[in-house]
């Protein structure tokens, strides 16, 4: 009880957590909601001084990715820390607080023809957990992600020590990078309170192009293609759902004159039944799974990637299991996804084909989520270059191990 | 006149200038082009680093073998004074630094011997002339097979006998050339030495396309040479014998220009005023003199061409002699003059500004590195395709036609004024390709 | 000048050592040729390493680093030796590790939009082998023709360009590192999103203080089908300032938006003869790449933009010559200022772009309060300002005022929400600099990360952060006289 005290000396909102409030399994005691980045520091100290492990929670979209934690003490809820803190339309930035939803940003910015350019997969999800987990979507091949777009951060560090990196203009290598480090850290390092974004200019006009792919040969032709021109697609998608069928689909965007030429461009460059629209496909944007499913990240040097497709079509029938795959043909950055009911050796045996195939076009394959049962016998993470370099960081930033213990690459 | 090791490297006599040296602010635009840096990645070994000495020793760092070694490493090509942003001088400062190491710095007794030995041939035209009946000789014969590891275990040997052109009868020339049709100008042309002797066919070939284009060609007889080498080298009172005699030679020529056709010799003479500058009986003279130089190519381009060309239906590849780019900045002339042949396609060269490897005497000094750099010079000159190698240097010539023939290439080779003589004269194509 | 301190005989052994594991060539220890690295492109800082190292693999590199790592010698990295900021200035006890001699391209796939290279390769011979493709390396710095990528590795460069494409961080995919132990480790890859913390993005840009890179797989950028550039000239910064606003807000992203006033348009056209607008106060380079469909449709919007700014001449370039030339004036400022004063301090401050016109108005009336010139090269599409503070060293108290002048114009870029350094680093000339931008927390937690790398404080010492941290189990306290404190070489704070 004492800890609780302290708690709520620290935050004003602090309370004995409820079942709900238990991740992936592991039930919390206590679950607090700090109102300030100052708070949040002061929080942060109290629980360090009672040993609290604490994980931090956003909007609870991808609460259940990563493995569960080793221990767990205190939630520590970031929907208090909304708000846009500063939006210098002129500069195209935005400083924002880690808890705002990225939905009610977009609305704010699109106001002023600005957008922050990442896409949102999950709704409801917030920036500090976009951030945590490098969320992405369709057009990270016209924008970049979260690692290109955050120019500044501000951390409360295990410690409770509250520590800004970055800063407020899209120039700046003052010091190191701390905002890639914390990008994708899946909260081990420490609470996001509050990020600077780079913007972009809403595009006037913008086209979708969508045609029926035979296999991963003539993906291969039509997205090398693609490539090689000169269209410059801000999106280029593909959907392959576990049913069957083969689809691809191209955003275009710019000026309306541009944009038109574009798309006839592209047209002629993909042949066969194009069909053209104004509004993206139903499957844009969205993970290939659903609630309780298994959710894969799949990644591949560009010239690998039909060889990835090709992998998981094959895995339906040597495993007999229906995966779905989708994802940016144009990056080399693509989901699968699997019913959560899959006998758990199957799961493991197309992780497994799925694994090597990426590591041999130079990249990885992840399990984001799985249910309990399936987790167990499971590698998440597949192999993880300069882990021990990793290791060390983490040890450095949080000798306690108190931040989201066990949930990362690693055991981190 | 040993350099005590204790003193500095630079004595009072036209020590590198500090004004000079205070120009350069460490961009390091110089080092891509320059040649040993591109050979060897070493700071010691490249223009920035060069000048760096050059200011330690003006500071008190004495005249070490190390610090003399990259002195002599430096091709004095000048491309880097073609790249330098500040505007820095560095030829002047190489010139003024290799006069002090050859007067202050002891060389070993083979050094000494090889540089006598080639200082006692090359300025000398009619000693040049004399070896001509001997190498005619050995190329004919088989001796030059037999030679083979021998040639491979003395590198400048080798240098030396790779660059031995193939030879053919020489052309005499008369002391006095008439204008073809109305008279627009009077030149005093340059022989040359190793031109002379090596490739009088381009001597021959200068003197008709001048005339051709309506100037009195002048060639006096008692001209020697133009003492290029001996700057270049640093040996400054034996540049300035050869500069005096020069002078003396063309200055009541009444010529309104000194067309010189060898890049080297080119710079060297449009800066006879400095090199005799503290000479008072001659610095007048000297600039007055050096004034009047012109490389073939911008004489040429100065008047305007009268004589009609005739089609040479080829390609060709340009290649920019050092001293005729980078020191003097004529680049735009020649190229001006081979676009304008009808059926006539130029072509460039990748990394141009990258020298041959020549410089002078250079290869025969650093005969390693000069083989790398014309390994390298080759293989950019091959990949072009070109039908025929066009440059304005005897050294150039030697160097290129010597590694395309390692390469086991096979290319045309001529000087510039030689295509255009064969234009204006209306030879065929074949004329030039024979190798 | 800084000299060697240390006499127990471990930089002779080192030297052996390192002759036997590369080759005798490869070591330099002559005192002469040493001096010819006691700086990189800042020539106002100069130290003597104690050796020079010439490796040619990452192997060697690796050698190297255990080497001085077994025996506790620091190590600096170099590659072409042209930073800014004296982020590869030897330690006078240490080795510098110059990798110019790794110059080779190990790959090209333009298949995968990769390409794999060693350090020392030149930033602009990747651009070279990769247009024959159709691709390009987009991180184009001023010094480009010979600065390396482990260079811009390092110190994260930008250049005109980063504007639309982002700096070399964003280009950046795989590493392989020597940590600061001796390990060679491969950190990312061909593949985007590795698992794990980004120790690819947390190891660019700093600066060689955490291991040297001796393999670096870069992103190649498809070569626009389109590129229209032009120039503009006005007849002061405002309304130059001015132009640069309205085409960023009609939401133009122009690939580059470069800005010069007149002192700097006059040092170029001494040095390369660019022939900017006579009596321009100031020249705008604009230029659009892209899509030809794109890039015609906005071009004339920014020509029409530029009018109403009250540009008084605009030339459109008609071919790649005349683009060329356009930019020669530009990419040769700061050299070329070299003509018109015979010193000068070049500084690397970042503000907003809104606040162009007041900052360029405050360093104006600096200029005039002290009598100090100041020439202006910047990025003027990301506020990334290059003013030149010129002077002569020769004449007295010349060279502290415009120090002053220099840290003047920092102030101004941070109390405008700037930033201390926009491409060239902080190096050493900066250090002092950074608790102006960061609080003591923010640079601790910096440190972490370099504790983490280097916990025994032998890479690249004494760059970036003004002291270091020690690295004990306990974030900022420490039992006891820790060995750096003992050699004076930290303070506990």
């Amino acid at each position: 009880m004492a800890a609780l005290e302290d708690l709520r000396a620290a935050c004003g909102d602090a309370r004995p957590a409820g079942d709900g409030d238990a991740i992936s399994g592991v039930p919390a005691r206590y679950v607090a909601a700090p109102g300030s980045a100052d708070e949040a520091a002061a929080l942060v100290r109290a629980a360090a001084g009672h040993d609290l492990s604490t994980v931090v929670r956003g909007a609870a979209t991808k609460l259940d990715w990563g493995s569960p934690p080793e221990r767990l003490d205190l939630v520590l809820d970031t929907r208090r820390l909304t708000g846009v803190v500063e939006h210098a339309a002129g500069d195209l930035i935005v400083v924002v607080r880690a808890g705002t939803a990225l939905a009610d940003l977009s609305a704010k910015l699109a106001a002023a023809g600005q957008q922050l350019a990442i896409d949102a997969p999950l709704l409801g999800a917030t920036v500090g957990g976009t951030v945590a987990v490098n969320t992405s979507g369709p057009r990270r091949m016209a924008y970049g992600t979260v690692r290109d777009l955050l120019i500044g951060v501000t951390i409360v560090r295990p410690d409770g020590i509250l520590a800004r990196a970055g800063g407020k203009v899209v120039k700046n290598v003052a010091g190191y990078d701390l905002c890639k480090l914390v990008t994708g850290s899946y909260g081990t390092l420490g609470l996001i309170t509050e990020c600077v974004f780079r913007l972009h200019p809403v595009p006037e006009a913008s086209a979708v192009l969508r045609r029926p792919v035979d296999g991963p040969a003539e993906l291969r032709t039509l997205v090398s293609a693609v490539l090689g021109a000169q269209v410059i697609p801000a999106a280029l998608e593909l959907d392959a759902p576990a049913g069957g069928g083969l689809e691809l689909a191209m955003l275009l965007t710019g000026v309306p004159e541009g944009v038109r030429r574009r798309v006839a461009t592209a047209r002629a460059l993909l042949g066969g039944e194009v069909a053209a629209s104004d509004a993206e496909p139903d499957w844009w944007s969205a993970y290939p799974w659903g609630a309780g499913d298994v959710g894969l990240k799949l990644t591949a040097a560009l010239s690998g990637v039909p060889d990835l497709v090709a992998a998981a079509l094959a895995a339906r029938d040597r495993h007999g299991v229906p995966v779905a795959v989708r994802g940016s043909v144009g990056t080399g950055v693509l989901y699968a996804g699997m019913p959560g009911a899959t006998d758990p050796a199957a799961v493991t045996a197309v992780v497994a084909d799925l694994r090597l195939v990426a590591s041999e076009a130079g990249g990885h394959a992840v399990v984001l989520t799985a249910p309990a049962a399936l987790r167990a016998g499971l590698d998440l993470w597949g192999p993880v270059p300069g882990l021990a370099l990793m290791r060390s960081i983490k040890s450095q930033f949080d000798p306690g191990r108190r931040f989201a213990p066990g949930r990362f690459v690693g055991g981190l | 006149m040993t350099a005590d090791v204790f003193s500095a490297a630079f004595d009072d006599h036209r020590p590198p200038r500090l004004d000079l040296i205070n120009d350069c602010v460490h961009c390091g635009f110089c080092l891509p082009t320059c040649p040993t840096y591109v050979l060897w990645g070493e700071e010691a070994d490249s223009p920035r680093g060069r000048i760096y000495l050059m200011e330690t020793g003006l500071a008190g760092e004495p005249m070490t073998d190390s610090m003399v070694q990259h002195f002599d490493r430096c091709l004095g090509c000048m491309a880097c004074v073609t790249a330098c942003p500040s505007g820095v001088r560095y030829d002047r400062l190489i010139e003024d630094t290799r006069a002090q190491v050859e007067r202050r710095h002891p060389r070993t007794l083979a050094e000494r011997l090889l540089r006598g030995a080639i200082f006692r041939l090359f300025p000398y035209p009619r000693r040049l002339g004399l070896l001509r009946g001997p190498l005619r000789a050995y190329q004919a014969s088989g001796v030059r097979r037999l030679l083979g590891p021998l040639l491979a275990r003395t590198p400048t040997l080798a240098t030396l006998e790779s660059l031995a052109p193939r030879l053919r009868r020489p052309e005499r020339l008369p002391e006095r050339l008439p204008a073809v049709g109305p008279r627009r100008a009077v030149v005093g042309m340059l022989t040359g030495c190793v031109q002379r002797a090596f490739f009088p066919d381009v001597n021959a070939a200068t003197a008709r396309v001048l005339a051709a284009e309506g100037c009195d060609v002048v060639l006096p007889r008692a001209q020697g040479c133009c003492g290029a080498l001996s700057v270049h080298t640093g040996r400054e009172a034996e540049a300035q014998r050869f500069a005096r005699s020069l002078i003396d030679a063309f200055e009541n020529a009444g010529v309104d220009y000194l067309v010189v056709n060898a890049a080297g010799c080119g710079s060297s003479l449009k800066e006879y005023g400095d090199l005799l500058r503290d000479d008072p009986s001659y610095a007048e003279r000297a600039a007055s003199l050096a004034a009047k130089v012109r490389d073939v190519s911008e004489v040429l381009v100065e008047l305007g061409p009268v004589a009609p060309r005739h089609p040479l239906p080829l390609s060709v590849a340009y290649h920019d002699a050092c001293h005729l780019a980078h020191a003097q900045g004529v680049r735009a002339q020649p190229r001006r003059l081979l676009a304008d042949i009808p059926g006539l396609s130029l072509r460039e060269i990748a990394s141009a500004e990258i020298c041959c490897g020549s410089a002078g005497v250079w290869n025969v000094l650093n005969p390693e590195p000069a083989r790398e750099l014309g390994d390298r010079k080759a293989r950019d000159v091959l990949a072009t395709g070109a039908d025929l190698l066009v440059t304005a240097n005897p050294g150039c010539l030697m160097q290129v036609a010597a590694a395309v023939h390692r390469a086991g290439g096979v290319i045309g080779l001529a000087h510039t004024v030689q295509v255009l003589d064969a234009s204006i004269r209306g030879l065929p194509a074949q004329s030039l390709l024979h190798s | 000048m800084t000299s060697a301190t240390r006499t127990d005989g471990a930089i002779p052994a080192l030297a052996t050592r390192l002759r036997a594991e590369l080759s005798p060539a490869q070591v330099i220890d002559d005192r002469q040729e040493l001096r010819t690295y006691e700086c990189d492109g800042l020539a106002q800082y100069k130290v003597i390493p104690a050796l020079v190292a010439l490796p040619h693999s990452a192997d060697e590199v690796a050698a190297v680093v255990r080497a001085c790592a077994e025996v506790g010698v620091p190590f600096v990295a170099r590659g072409s030796g042209t930073g800014l900021s004296g982020g590869a200035l030897p330690h006078a006890d240490g080795v510098l590790i110059v990798t110019a001699q790794m110059r080779h391209i190990l790959e090209v796939a333009p298949a995968d939009e990769r390409a794999v290279v060693q350090p020392g390769v030149i930033n602009l011979d990747v651009t070279r082998v990769a247009s024959p493709h159709g691709y390009y390396y987009a991180p184009d710095p001023s010094s480009q023709q010979i600065c390396s990528i482990g260079g811009n590795v390092a110190e994260n460069s930008g250049g005109a360009h980063c504007l639309k494409y982002g700096f070399t961080t964003n280009h950046v995919t795989g590493l392989e590192i020597v940590t600061p132990a001796g390990d060679l480790v491969r950190l990312g890859g061909r593949a985007p999103d590795p698992p794990g913390f980004d120790l690819v993005g947390a190891f660019v840009g700093s600066e060689g203080t955490l291991g040297i890179a001796t393999e670096v797989t870069v992103r190649l950028v498809r070569l626009p089908e389109t590129v229209r550039t032009l120039l503009a000239g006005f007849a002061s910064t405002d309304e130059a300032g001015e132009a640069v606003s309205a085409i960023i807000g009609a939401g133009v992203v122009p690939a580059a938006i470069e800005m010069m006033d007149a002192l700097a348009i006059e040092a170029a056209e001494a040095a390369v003869h660019c022939g900017y607008p006579d009596g321009a106060g100031a020249v705008l380079i604009v230029e659009l790449d892209g899509s030809a469909a794109e890039v015609d449709a906005q071009f004339d919007d920014v020509e029409r933009l530029c009018r109403a700014a009250g540009a008084f001449e605009i030339r459109v370039a008609a071919d790649d010559a005349e683009r060329v030339l356009f930019w020669k004036g530009r990419k040769s400022a700061f050299a070329a200022v070299g003509r018109i004063s015979p010193d000068y301090l070049v500084q690397d401050g970042v503000i907003p772009r809104t606040a162009l016109p007041e900052v360029l108005r405050s360093i104006a009336d600096l200029s005039r309060r002290t009598g100090v010139r100041v020439a202006n090269v910047f990025h003027a599409g990301d506020g990334n300002l290059h003013p030149l503070v010129l002077f002569d060293d020769a004449v007295e108290g010349q060279s502290e005022r415009a120090e002053e002048v220099s840290g003047a114009i920092l102030d101004l870029c941070i109390e405008h929400g700037g930033s201390i350094t926009g491409e060239h680093g902080v190096g050493m000339d900066k250090v002092r600099h950074m608790p102006r931008m960061f609080s003591a927390d923010d640079l601790d937690t910096m440190q972490l990360v370099r504790c983490a790398f280097d916990p025994a404080g032998l890479s690249n010492p004494g760059k970036v952060f003004p002291t270091p941290r020690l690295c004990g189990e306990v974030p900022g306290r420490h039992r006891g006289a820790h060995p750096l404190q003992e050699a004076g070489l930290a303070e506990v704070f």
